[in-house]
């Protein structure tokens, strides 16, 4: 067989729409890449900028309580006074939470274009330093990017089509099929070898050129985890391929004219890129429908107001309920910060279930539409190069739930001072906690993505089945 | 002769399997799009405006305190669906529903509904419009490739001619009958379509949307056309129909799925967006700073000199007005002015994009119908840049009636007056109402050129075909 490929690899090598697959393929791989590293590298300076805002911010904050500490408060009033903690914790003195960009991000752009990457945490509600958006066209945003996973996803089928379409069909119109089944060999080997010869170069060129785009995006693969990124998103996408190919190979087998296998495959390369999609997102939208961030907005206000109403008696219950804030055993009702506290935190409380109900109606939304994602391969595979290049929803949950924790460990730093009414040093800014990414471990992100292995192999795997009966049938 | 062809033309595509198919296929799956599209919009509709009505129960039934308090309490806006938005969403999943109305400060449109839904989102947007951009398209294209391509390969086009048939009559015929065969799918779909928005409009709605949905049938007839009269042109100029198929493909992908993001990249590069961190950085800076030099503090300094003089009284506290009030207005007013400098910047560079955007039609002509389509809807850009410059016109209306109700009845320095709530009502609700067509018209001149000019040469190029490849 592999004698047979060797020649049919001339045979190609002969052809024109080799080189041009080969020309195409690059060109289109070589711009996405360009554009996925170009976003990558904005997200980097963005965050440089944030960091470096922080740190000057801090300083001069620091530089203030210096001065004061030395008696001098020209200038200073009451709500810009860093040594207050209620001021620091609230604007003066937050800091930033900071996702960074995983090491294949430049592959897929995916979600990281509509979630935010750096959250500003201070004392305050969530829902003040959450939502943060980045600036964009929201043009661009509906057209989506043009990144490496979308030649993958759509461009490389069509490639892979073209190449094979007629793998079986040509044979037949240029008459030599007959010549070939009438050799004592298994026709199945020679235009297994035939088919051999064409995966040989899909995968050849694409691994070649995902090597290439690794090393040229800058990808630091000592980075933990990135290695077996690479080999997975390599697997995937080769898997991708294959099924393609097998999708060709079974149309060929039935026996048709190249013209209608060409239009056949057409047929189903819109179905699984383009129409399985985006009716199964209807699907998953109608059956479990987004909830309504308006309703909620409404909610949070109606608990805000009836908070604010009995800020004083919120106050009376947060002491009841946290003895522990009372400096002296007393508890201080001229807090106006305080008060602010405990009537946050009885906004909170008062909208954990809406908020709870919120989150849990999203992720059954998200569990549905992962459930049943094996409806097409385009689907499966989006899934997985998003969560592979880490611009998947769950990279951005695991993020959240990092601010989330940080958050908690930035007002148990400061609600005990804002009781106690203390006076920040020099020495306090130099102690507040600091956001550090911890990043999800590989294995999480390498369990997630297996599904996709066995979604992707299993159709393949049925064609290869189908496509074999096909061509024994051509035999006899 | 050319009513000949078109018959024979219209009877054959009609038998045809392929045809059938397709047109069953696209037809399920327009009926799926509309009655989801209607069902969405029916929800949403429903959610903001009880909302809305929520938000102004919260403003007029605060208690009695201050209208700088009243103020900064301010009041949430959500952005109203528009009926069409059933058949094209265009940009609704990617800006953001809702803002909120507060003192000294403009804030940007929050929750963008795409960031609630899945990954699968980004496939693609299942509405009427998307079927039409994309899915007509190809059914066309598979319904004509074959058209003389066909016959070449059968030898009946080198019969035809020696029958003495003008090469144009024979193109107009082919045209006509492909139209045709397209209305007995389109016709019953257009009907249902205007089924579905008269259905899921409330009472009289749809009256002034007439012009809107004319229009519309005629952006994507005109486009239609376009696709027809290429398949043809193609058809009549490929030796076989296996290589007419294969140019027409790739102009559709490029035209549908290449087209799109290559443009946004191209504008984006020449129009570069600044990120949130820096707009939002410069914006402060020039809040605190002023703009062009005018510091915040001269500027009181100078209005208090002003308003001495005014009431002719030599200090603050003897003034029948309160000062802190006045001065807060006038900070609103200059904070105004960098709000609009900043966003209008921001709009603009948009603007300038989706300019970038509209000119690839030049080459996509799905750039023009897109662009066509979402500002008919009023779904595009402009009808969002619409509703936030209303929301913020009626911020500051809100502001500045609570600032001078304070100026009015309260003393310099006095932050403890209460006004009575009967105030809250001098704010009327807030009622928001599109803008009209002529206007939502005036950013979409290069798509109306270029449309029309693919328009002309695509029905000039079939009434002209003078000679015919014969192999």
């Amino acid at each position: 067989m592999l004698r047979f490929a060797a020649f049919e690899w001339r045979l190609l090598r002969a052809d024109a729409t080799l080189r041009l697959f080969g020309i195409v393929l690059t060109l289109l791989a070589g711009y996405a890449l360009f554009n996925g590293t170009r976003w990558v590298g904005f997200q980097r300076e963005t965050i440089a900028t944030v960091q470096e805002e922080e740190q000057a911010r801090l300083a001069e904050h620091q530089a203030t309580i210096d001065r004061l500490a030395a008696g001098d408060s020209t200038g200073i009033k009451p709500w810009t006074n860093p040594a207050i903690p209620s001021v620091a914790g609230g604007t003066q003195a937050t800091r930033y939470a900071v996702l960074p960009p995983a090491p294949l991000a430049a592959f897929a752009v995916g979600q990281s274009d509509l979630y935010p990457y750096y959250a500003r945490v201070s004392t305050r509600t969530k829902q003040t330093f959450i939502v943060n958006d980045e600036i964009e066209n929201p043009v661009n945003l509906m057209a989506g990017r043009f990144d490496v996973a979308f030649v993958v996803i759509y461009v490389l089928p069509l490639l892979i089509l073209a190449l094979s379409y007629n793998i079986v069909s040509a044979e037949r119109e240029q008459g030599t099929l007959d010549l070939v089944l009438s050799q004592p060999v298994d026709a199945r080997r020679v235009i297994g070898a035939k088919l051999l010869a064409r995966i040989g170069v899909v995968l050849g060129v694409t691994l070649a050129l995902l090597l290439v785009g690794t090393l040229a995006g800058g990808a630091s693969l000592a980075t933990p985890g990135a290695l077996s990124r690479l080999a997975l998103w390599a697997a995937i996408v080769s898997l991708y391929a294959l099924f393609w190919f097998g999708v060709a190979l079974a149309v060929n087998a039935a026996g048709k004219s190249s013209a209608t296998n060409a239009v056949i495959l057409l047929g189903a390369w819109l179905a699984v890129v383009v129409i399985i999609p985006s009716l199964y997102n209807v699907a998953v939208t109608t059956a479990r429908p987004s909830p309504s961030r308006v309703e909620l907005t409404t909610a949070l206000r109606a608990a805000t107001n009836e908070a604010t109403e009995q800020g004083s008696v919120l106050l009376q219950k947060y002491y009841l309920d946290h003895p522990e804030m009372m400096a002296g055993g007393a508890p201080d009702m001229d807090n106006f910060a305080a008060r602010s506290v405990a009537v946050q935190e009885a906004v909170e409380s008062s909208m954990a279930p809406a908020l709870a109900d919120f989150d849990q109606r999203l992720v059954a939304q998200q569990a549905l539409a992962d459930r049943f994602r094996f409806v097409s391969p385009a689907l499966v595979l989006q899934a997985a190069l998003f969560d592979l290049s880490g611009t998947s929803v769950h990279r951005y949950r695991y993020f959240q739930g990092e601010v989330d924790r940080f958050h908690a460990a930035w007002r148990a730093w400061f609600f005990p001072r804002i009781f106690a009414k203390s006076t920040l040093s020099a020495a306090d800014f130099r102690a507040l906690p600091a956001f550090e990414f911890v990043e999800e471990p590989a294995s999480v992100v390498v369990v997630r993505v297996m599904p996709a292995v066995v979604g992707l192999l299993l159709p393949t795997l049925l064609l290869a089945a189908l496509a074999s009966g096909g061509l024994r049938r051509l035999r006899r | 002769m050319i009513a000949r062809i078109a018959a024979k033309e219209f009877t054959d595509t009609l038998r045809d399997g392929r045809f059938r198919w397709s047109a069953v296929i696209v037809g399920t799956l327009l009926c799926a799009a509309l009655g989801a599209g209607a069902r969405h919009y029916t929800d949403v509709k429903a959610q903001h405006d009880r909302a809305a009505s929520t938000m102004r129960d919260f403003w007029v039934n605060q208690p009695a305190k201050n209208p700088h308090s009243a103020a900064h309490y301010g009041l949430w806006a959500f952005k109203p669906r528009t009926l069409l938005s059933l058949v094209d969403q265009g940009v609704d999943p990617y800006v953001g529903v809702a803002a909120y109305l507060e003192a000294h400060k403009q804030n940007e449109f929050q929750f963008r509904p795409a960031m609630d839904a899945t990954a699968t989102q980004r496939f693609g947007q299942w509405t009427a419009a998307t079927i039409m951009q994309l899915l007509l398209p190809l059914l066309i294209v598979v319904l004509a490739f074959p058209a003389f391509a066909g016959e070449r390969e059968q030898g009946t086009l080198r019969q035809l001619l020696s029958l003495g048939v003008q090469p144009g009559a024979l193109a107009a015929g082919k045209a006509l009958g492909v139209a045709s065969a397209l209305g007995v799918l389109l016709v019953p779909a257009a009907f249902l379509g205007a089924a579905a928005l008269v259905l899921a409009s409330s009472e009289g709605a749809l009256g002034g949307e007439w012009p809107r949905i004319a229009l519309m049938g005629l952006t994507y007839t005109a486009y239609f056309t376009v696709f027809v009269a290429v398949a043809l042109a193609v058809s009549a100029r490929t030796r076989s129909s296996r290589a007419a198929l294969l140019v027409l493909l790739a102009f559709w992908a490029a035209n549908s799925l290449v087209a799109p993001r290559a443009l946004s990249d191209v504008a984006r590069r020449v129009y570069p967006t600044p990120s949130a961190f820096t707009f939002v950085t410069a914006l402060d800076a020039d809040l605190k700073k002023g703009l062009d030099g005018h510091s915040p503090d001269a500027r009181t300094a100078q209005l208090l000199k002003a308003t001495l003089a005014k009431y002719k009284v030599s200090s603050v506290d003897s003034l029948p007005i309160n000062f802190d009030a006045i001065s807060m207005q006038q900070a609103e007013e200059d904070g105004n002015k960098v709000f609009d400098r900043h966003y209008g910047a921001l709009y603009d560079t948009y603007r300038k994009q989706n300019t970038v955007h509209q000119l690839g039609a030049v080459i996509a002509p799905l750039m023009a119908v897109r662009s066509l389509s979402m500002g008919l809807a009023g779904t595009d850009v402009e009808h969002h840049q619409a509703f936030a410059n209303a929301a913020e016109r009626y911020r500051r209306r809100l502001v500045k009636t609570m600032n001078e109700s304070m100026a009015a009845n309260s003393r310099s320095g006095d932050f403890s007056y209460k006004a009575d709530p009967s105030l809250w009502r001098e704010v009327p609700p807030f009622e928001y109402e599109a803008p009209p067509i002529a206007q939502a018209m005036a950013m979409q001149a290069p798509s109306l050129w270029l449309l029309g000019g693919w328009l002309l040469v695509a029905l000039v190029s079939v009434a002209r075909t003078r000679s015919l490849r014969l192999d």
